[in-house]
């Protein structure tokens, strides 16, 4: 099997940034307090990640520019709904309950939206989604006036944004266990080999017979989902919710998921190498916050991080600087591919 | 021999390792305390001058270790990551200037709730916070912007107002102010109030020559978004109207001085955010330091002499000063950012 060299490469970072934190600070990096402050900045910005990575295997230009205006709007608008209800101090459990759910139909709602006008028109998707950006934007101004809406800190609500289980953020494992399930769905359900085979090659999926439209609409509308999911935990971990927060996540979604090595023609991605890369990224830039950079030179070094990582896809560089290693090389066996090429030239040869 | 290469090795690596400890110790990890300016965005002139604010006020106080750090773009999540970095840095104090105060509330409890001092500017609804401080009083403002307007106008004839948007709080509390101040001159008749601008220079300058059209025997405008005189300024000085129509209003020096020069715009408000960066310095060293504030102390800043000090809207302060400064063609040159 062919070595996951963004994986690796994404292991290699972590443990390197993580060591190089911990050297240029005196351990203060690697101190529970910040490891937990970093874990705590990862979800939101990891889940609208996961939700570009499953659109853009779609193929056919696949991608989500809606993900942080959905998550706005499924804050704002769940907000307001659930405050009308209920007294977020009085009815602490039935509050973040309404609200939760409220969130994630919001965001469902919004991801279908996407998914059918996507699939039943054959719009582009990067037209769609703007569209709908602007759209889900429009809506949560409208129905907040423009002003943030208060969400506050209602006990079993506040848990989700800032509590701890065993030291470890409650946001971070949540986090970590939509992307397991996910990671799993993908891999061992029809819909997720379904997904990969109709992203690799859309026109033999049509004539297999694969109902294409079904497959983008519930992609769409999971990638909707993780949008309201991502609206919620914005929600529990910052008091108040506002149509503009986060503009500059639309982007860094899309650094991360290029970072993980998921395929830009679709077909292609794993979740678990979307979650290194969120957490790869956010070691990076608190690393350079800590050792008081300015955050122009972050941007650059996302950048120069981004092109390394499409320069070890495209060239396949980390195979290529194995193989040139002296030392430690191991016996492999030659590929079909080169067994096939070997025997032609010999067979020209005789 | 391979022992003589793995000591030279070990060297190497010691060599590497102590270097890179002395730079962080020497930078961002020094002994002594830290205060830390957040601002809304790095870059932009605006902050550019309150760093110059800071950069004084750190080589005053070189015990501390004071800097300025700030997002790379205008979005308050940026700007919250920021914080929390800072916090986890270990950073005793903060003087934030929020994007958007409702969005740091979480942040800034937490802050507070792990003993880190927090002081804000521009935030006067900031409930988790020690200290706001405001450069003026928003009325005071209004009331002297319209007194420098009739002044040029001779106490009488029509005028018009701009706002950036009838739901800015303090635009309106400018203009409000300016009304009550023109109802002292009886010969004054406001009309077509509260146009708004949204800071945009080309919005307003088409939205001014209407009303220089519909009022041709106009005589003053008072604004209140930053781009607002450069639009109304333009409209006044292709209607060949410099110096018969005043126009007053809220502007930084280098974008206006072309139209001040020219008579254009009669005068600028503004407050200078370098002596509010020393400002927000000064009050979270005191807070270090274990003082308190009290009304009518000074903060050894021009502008910032006899603050009044009231209650804000949490457990924090409101500190209040006389920060406001307003300049015509003969003296933007000694204020020039």
């Amino acid at each position: 099997m062919k070595r996951d060299s963004n994986l690796l490469l994404l292991c290699i970072l972590f443990v390197v940034l993580l060591g190089l934190g911990g050297v240029v600070s005196d351990g203060l990096f690697l101190s529970s307090f910040n490891l937990q402050s970093m874990a705590t900045q990862v979800p939101e910005i990891g889940l609208l990640a996961i939700g570009v990575m499953l659109v853009m295997c779609t193929g056919n230009g696949g991608i989500d520019l809606s993900g942080i205006a959905n998550a706005n709007l499924s804050g704002v608008a769940s907000g307001i709904f659930a405050l009308s209800f209920f007294d977020a101090y009085q009815q602490p459990l039935l509050f973040t309950a309404t609200f939760a759910v409220g969130c994630m139909a919001v965001g469902l709602f919004g991801g279908l939206l996407n998914g059918l006008i996507i699939s039943r028109f054959s719009i582009t998707p990067i037209l769609c989604t703007l569209g709908t950006q602007m759209l889900f934007t429009g809506v949560a101004v409208v129905l907040s006036n423009g002003r943030s809406v208060t969400i506050g800190t209602p006990d079993y609500l506040s848990a989700i944004g800032n509590g701890f289980v065993l030291g470890v953020p409650i946001s971070f494992l949540l986090f970590v266990l939509t992307g397991l399930i996910l990671g799993f769905f993908l891999k061992f359900t029809r819909y997720g080999v379904r997904l990969m085979l109709m992203g690799a090659n859309p026109k033999a999926a049509l004539y297999s017979g694969f109902q294409s439209a079904r497959i983008i609409t519930t992609t769409y509308a999971i990638s909707g989902l993780l949008a309201g999911f991502a609206g919620l935990i914005i929600a529990a971990r910052n008091i108040n919710v506002k149509w503009d927060y986060g503009s500059s996540y639309l982007l860094v979604a899309i650094l991360i998921v290029v970072m993980a090595g998921v395929r830009p023609e679709g077909g292609y991605g794993r979740v678990v190498n979307v979650v290194l890369s969120a957490i790869v990224l956010q070691l990076l830039s608190s690393l350079l916050s800590f050792i008081g950079l300015s955050n122009f030179v972050r941007d650059l070094a996302w950048g120069v991080l981004l092109l390394c990582f499409l320069a070890v896809a495209r060239f396949d560089l980390l195979n290529m600087i194995v193989a040139s290693l002296p030392l430690k090389r191991t016996l492999t066996l030659p590929s079909d591919h080169q067994m096939r090429v070997f025997m032609e030239n010999k067979n020209n040869e005789d | 021999m391979k022992t003589k290469h793995l000591f030279l090795k070990k060297k190497i690596i010691a060599t590497i390792v102590a270097s890179v400890l002395g730079v962080a110790s020497q930078g961002a990890f020094a002994s002594g305390e830290t205060i830390t300016t957040v601002v809304k965005i790095s870059g932009i002139p605006w902050f550019d001058r309150m760093e110059t604010g800071v950069d004084l006020y750190a080589e005053k106080h070189p015990e501390i270790n004071i800097s300025q750090v700030g997002p790379s773009a205008a979005d308050s999540a940026q700007q919250l990551q920021i914080i929390q970095n800072l916090i986890a840095r270990g950073t005793d104090a903060l003087a934030i200037v929020p994007m958007d105060p409702s969005i740091l509330e979480g942040v800034l409890k937490r802050a507070m709730d792990r003993g880190v001092i927090v002081v804000t500017h521009e935030a006067d609804n900031q409930v988790n916070t020690m200290a706001n401080i405001e450069a003026f009083d928003n009325a005071e403002y209004g009331t002297a912007l319209n007194e420098r307007l009739a002044q040029c106008m001779g106490g009488e004839g029509k005028w018009s107002t701009f706002v950036g948007s009838l739901g800015s709080r303090t635009h309106m509390q400018w203009v409000g102010a300016g009304e009550e101040n023109a109802a002292k001159y009886s010969g004054m008749e406001l009309v077509d109030a509260n146009n708004e601008s949204f800071d945009d220079a080309n919005g307003t300058y088409e939205t001014a020559k209407e009303i220089l059209r519909k009022h041709p025997d106009i005589k003053g405008f008072q604004t209140s978004a930053g781009n607002d005189v450069l639009g109304v300024g333009r409209a006044i000085e292709e209607a060949g109207l410099k110096g018969k129509v005043c126009l007053v209003g809220t502007g930084l020096p280098n974008p206006s001085a072309a139209y001040l020069d020219s008579g254009a715009i009669t005068a600028i408000g503004f407050w200078d955010p370098q002596k509010a960066g020393m400002a927000m310095n000064e009050v979270a060293r005191i807070f270090l330091d274990g003082g308190e504030l009290t009304d009518g102390m000074s903060l050894g800043v021009e502008g910032y002499e006899n603050v009044s000090v009231r209650p804000g809207p949490g457990g924090g302060k409101l500190v209040v000063g006389n920060g406001m400064v307003i300049v015509d063609k003969d003296t933007y040159k000694a204020r020039l950012f």
